[in-house]
């Protein structure tokens, strides 16, 4: 049962009657005149439990992309289906106009879409369809809730594939596919050619020399079939808003693009979402198979308001990596969480893997640091510069432990990873 | 990008119920509220049933306590007379004329015009303690102003039949014959009716006028002693109708002169209009009352920016006054961002930062130290200055 504005336009028009025929007789009248009138409407209502509803949605989208859902509905009642249709989505899949009215026959069918603009990562249910049903004189009508599955699981931005590009290029660079010419990068034996003016002539092979007329150097290249492990902390300090989103959300655009850039450079990339417990994980896949389940995992990673367990961690990484690999740790490089926890683990890791932890620094601190305007300002700044100084110190103590330390603003941190990677497989430190 | 997946759902059509289904469930859902509604609607109807209406006012017809006259106005009533009970004097004008009795009970809310309007009906009338309009109404008779509160037991000592059939009443106070044609009964013991009594009949301009000056005898609880009854039941029951007037506090004037009320004022027609307008607001609450499918919910993620911590520990160190603490940190920030410029290592000795710093801002290692390793400040202004001070230093470095 729900009524319509025309009913109240029918109850304003005894308003005149009224001044005619001043009587509470005539009120009365008017009255059951207009209750008589939105219960024959409503009787005459199509049933919206009369329809047959399909939906069709995108099994997933890329945030900020529109995805359709689409509903077919069917009349199988025998009325004609005047109908307001709303399909319903969570506030955050930017819904652009989510009713719909519809005019099917009995019989007919008609396809309504919502466009979607996600503006959130993860999995978006549907809600329901509600279903408005207007009688003939459309005063009232029915109207029912129907729960019509639906999930739309929105994948992570990924805007840091456009550093994709460069970083590759300097990949090819260390590869000596490039035309340009670079000096012994790498340290993995690739093959032997002849020696051009420019080389390095400690690179000259002198048996190989010997054997042939010619000068012959040995070319390197970088290492391949590593093993990246991508560890990415859900705990508590992974939720914290950093400008305009939450922390793990910088931590998965650097997660994406390190995975990005380490498939096309020949490696093998594992993904362990962990908090108290593994939350999720990728393994075993590769080559171009493997940005596909890195986004749907990542999609799902959600901050948990746990504690992280460091020890944990190590364990799993002890458990999925038998040989030296490269770890790296999308965490908060937050003092006092880092000193009772990845400090007293650290070294464990780094006496097997080569480590990088890789945190999301805040500008507002920044920001704060240089404020001068008035008292506060300047007490607020001197607490923001204690900040910086104990972050520099866990770092310090991070790094004398062997481990690399990025520590970069939201947007810096995908690219200021990737360099970090490429430099470590340039130095053949994998 | 390749062309997305779709995901295409089954067919849905209802949700599984049917009209049973769903007002059986209404019915278990509202079932309760239902009841108590009921409930309340039953509580109010009993509340209101015309129930025989009782009031509380002393001498009222209605009242059936032991100040009340219900017990006189009932025997009135089977005797076949009239009663009207009035609290206005336009209703005694409407009502009340000749061949008929008016009864005044007291007379402390009336005032002249009242009285006079009294007069002019023309009615028979009894007048239970009401001296002073008795005083107005008939020439011949008045109050003594002797209000002794004792209730006695009096007998007749009079001629008027009504008197002589009571024989003797219970009654107090007395009334006094100041004229010819006035008969007064019922003296105090030991006394005659020259001194007064507590009944007086008196006939003038061809209507009868009779004074009680004690209400005990028309109450409910002395009713049934002596001759009261027959003497109230008399002098009631004279005519076929009975005007029981009672004056009321909102009685104003005489004749409805009064101002009428505001929603007198207004046309007939507004009520009514209101009415239909009451409609038009409940039909538009429902049209929009209505929500197209529920609320959509969905987890936030969380607010807390990650600065707040830090000015967290600023408002702290504000709080505390802990200019040390504050000069400290900004020191150590100036002098470790300074040193990593110049490339010295972050554990390199205080001297040889002041030096390298001094060399590389031109100013004298002293200065330097005492901007970096000096007093604390002790004030906001001091503070502020240190500040500045760094800031210069530091951009001073920069330069270099």
């Amino acid at each position: 049962m729900a009524l319509t504005w025309r009913a109240v336009v029918l109850a304003a028009l005894g308003l005149p009657v009224v001044l005619v025929v001043p009587a509470a007789g005539t009120v009365l009248l008017w009255t059951l005149l207009v209750v008589v009138a939105c219960v024959a409407d409503v009787a005459l209502a199509a049933s919206p439990r009369q329809v047959a509803i399909r939906r069709e949605v995108p099994a997933s989208v890329r945030l900020t992309d529109p995805a359709t859902s689409t509903l077919t509905l069917t009349n199988q009642g025998g009325r004609r289906l005047r109908a307001l249709v709303r399909d319903a989505w969570p506030p955050s899949t930017g819904a652009q106009t989510d009713r719909h009215r519809v005019d099917v026959r009995p019989g007919d069918g008609i396809r309504v879409r919502t466009v979607l603009v996600p503006a959130r990562r993860g999995d978006a249910q549907a809600d329901r369809v509600t279903i408005r049903t207007l009688g003939p004189l459309q005063l009232a009508g029915r109207q029912a809730s129907l729960t019509v599955p639906g999930r739309l699981r929105v994948l992570p931005e990924f805007a840091s594939r456009r550093h994709l590009p460069s970083r590759l290029a300097r990949l090819r660079e260390l590869d000596g596919r490039a035309s340009v010419q670079v000096r012994g990068p790498g340290t993995e034996f690739d093959s032997l050619r002849e020696y051009v003016i420019g080389d390095d002539v400690r690179a000259i092979d002198w048996r190989a020399t010997a054997r042939r007329s010619d000068v012959v150097v040995r070319t390197w290249r970088p290492e391949r079939d590593r093993r990246v492990l991508i560890v990415l902390d859900t705990g508590r300090t992974s939720a914290v808003r950093v400008l305009d989103a939450p922390r793990i959300d910088a931590s998965i655009e650097a997660a994406l693009l390190l995975a990005a850039l380490a498939t096309k450079a020949g490696d093998r990339v594992e993904l362990l979402v962990f908090d108290r417990r593994v939350r999720g994980r990728v393994a075993g896949a590769t080559g171009a198979g493997v940005m596909a389940p890195f986004a749907d995992t990542l999609a799902l990673a959600e901050p948990e308001l746990v504690e992280t367990d460091w020890p944990g961690i190590v364990a799993q990484i002890r458990q999925r990596l038998s040989q030296r690999a490269l770890v790296v740790l999308l965490t908060a490089l937050d003092p006092s969480a880092v000193e009772q926890g990845l400090l007293g683990v650290a070294g464990q890791l780094t006496e097997r893997h080569q480590v990088v932890l890789a945190s999301v620094s805040d500008p507002e601190v920044d920001a704060l640091r240089t404020a001068r305007t008035g008292a506060a300002a300047v007490f607020d700044a001197a607490a923001a510069e204690r900040v910086g100084l104990e972050r520099a110190a866990v770092s310090v103590r991070l790094r004398q432990r062997g481990a690399e330390v990025v520590d970069a603003l939201p947007d810096d941190l995908a690219p200021r990873l990737a360099d970090t990677y490429i430099a470590l497989k340039a130095a053949g430190r994998l | 990008m390749s062309t997305p997946v779709v995901t295409v759902h089954e067919a849905v059509v209802g949700d599984g119920t049917s009209t049973r289904s769903r007002s059986a469930r209404r019915w278990r859902r509202a079932r309760w509220w239902l009841g108590l509604l009921a409930l309340v609607v039953v509580a109010a109807l009993l509340s209101a049933l015309p129930e025989p209406q009782t009031s509380t006012l002393t001498l009222a017809p209605d009242n059936p306590g032991d100040l009340g006259a219900r017990a006189a106005a009932q025997i009135l009533e089977r005797e076949g007379v009239d009663v009207r009970y009035v609290r206005h004097i336009a209703d005694v004008e409407a009502l009340a004329g000749p061949g008929a009795t008016v009864l005044v009970v007291g007379d402390y809310l009336l005032v002249d015009e009242q009285v006079d309007a009294l007069d002019d009906t023309g009615a028979d009338l009894v007048l239970v303690d009401a001296g002073w309009a008795l005083g107005m109404l008939s020439p011949s008779l008045a109050s003594s102003g002797d209000s002794s509160a004792e209730l006695e037991v009096r007998s007749a000592e009079c001629e008027d039949p009504d008197a002589v059939v009571a024989g003797a009443i219970t009654a107090s106070g007395s009334m006094l014959a100041t004229g010819p044609g006035a008969i007064v009964c019922f003296p105090a013991p030991g006394t005659t009716t020259d001194r007064g009594g507590a009944y007086a009949v008196a006939e003038s301009d061809g209507r009868r006028i009779v004074a009680l000056a004690d209400t005990a005898p028309l109450t409910n609880e002395h009713l049934d002693e002596q001759g009261n009854a027959a003497l109230v039941l008399r002098a009631l029951g004279r005519h076929e109708r009975l005007v029981w007037y009672i004056p009321s506090l909102d009685d104003v004037g005489a004749g409805g002169e009064s101002e009428p009320a505001p929603g007198q004022l207004l046309p007939p027609v507004v009520p009514i209009l209101a009415l239909q307008l009451l409609l038009v607001v409940v039909v538009a609450a429902l049209w929009r009352g209505r929500r197209l499918g529920r609320l959509v919910t969905e987890k936030l993620p969380v607010v807390v920016r990650a600065g707040e911590t830090t000015r967290g520990r600023g408002r702290l160190y504000r709080r505390g006054r802990s200019y040390g603490h504050a000069a400290a940190s900004l020191r150590a920030g100036t002098a470790a961002r300074s040193a990593g410029r110049l490339g010295l290592p972050r554990s390199a000795a205080a001297p040889l930062v002041i030096d390298a710093i001094a060399r590389a801002a031109g100013r004298r290692p002293a200065d330097v130290e005492a901007l970096l390793y000096g007093p604390p400040p002790t004030d906001d202004r001091g503070l502020a200055q240190l500040a500045r001070d760094l800031d210069h230093l530091e951009s001073e470095v920069h330069r270099t």
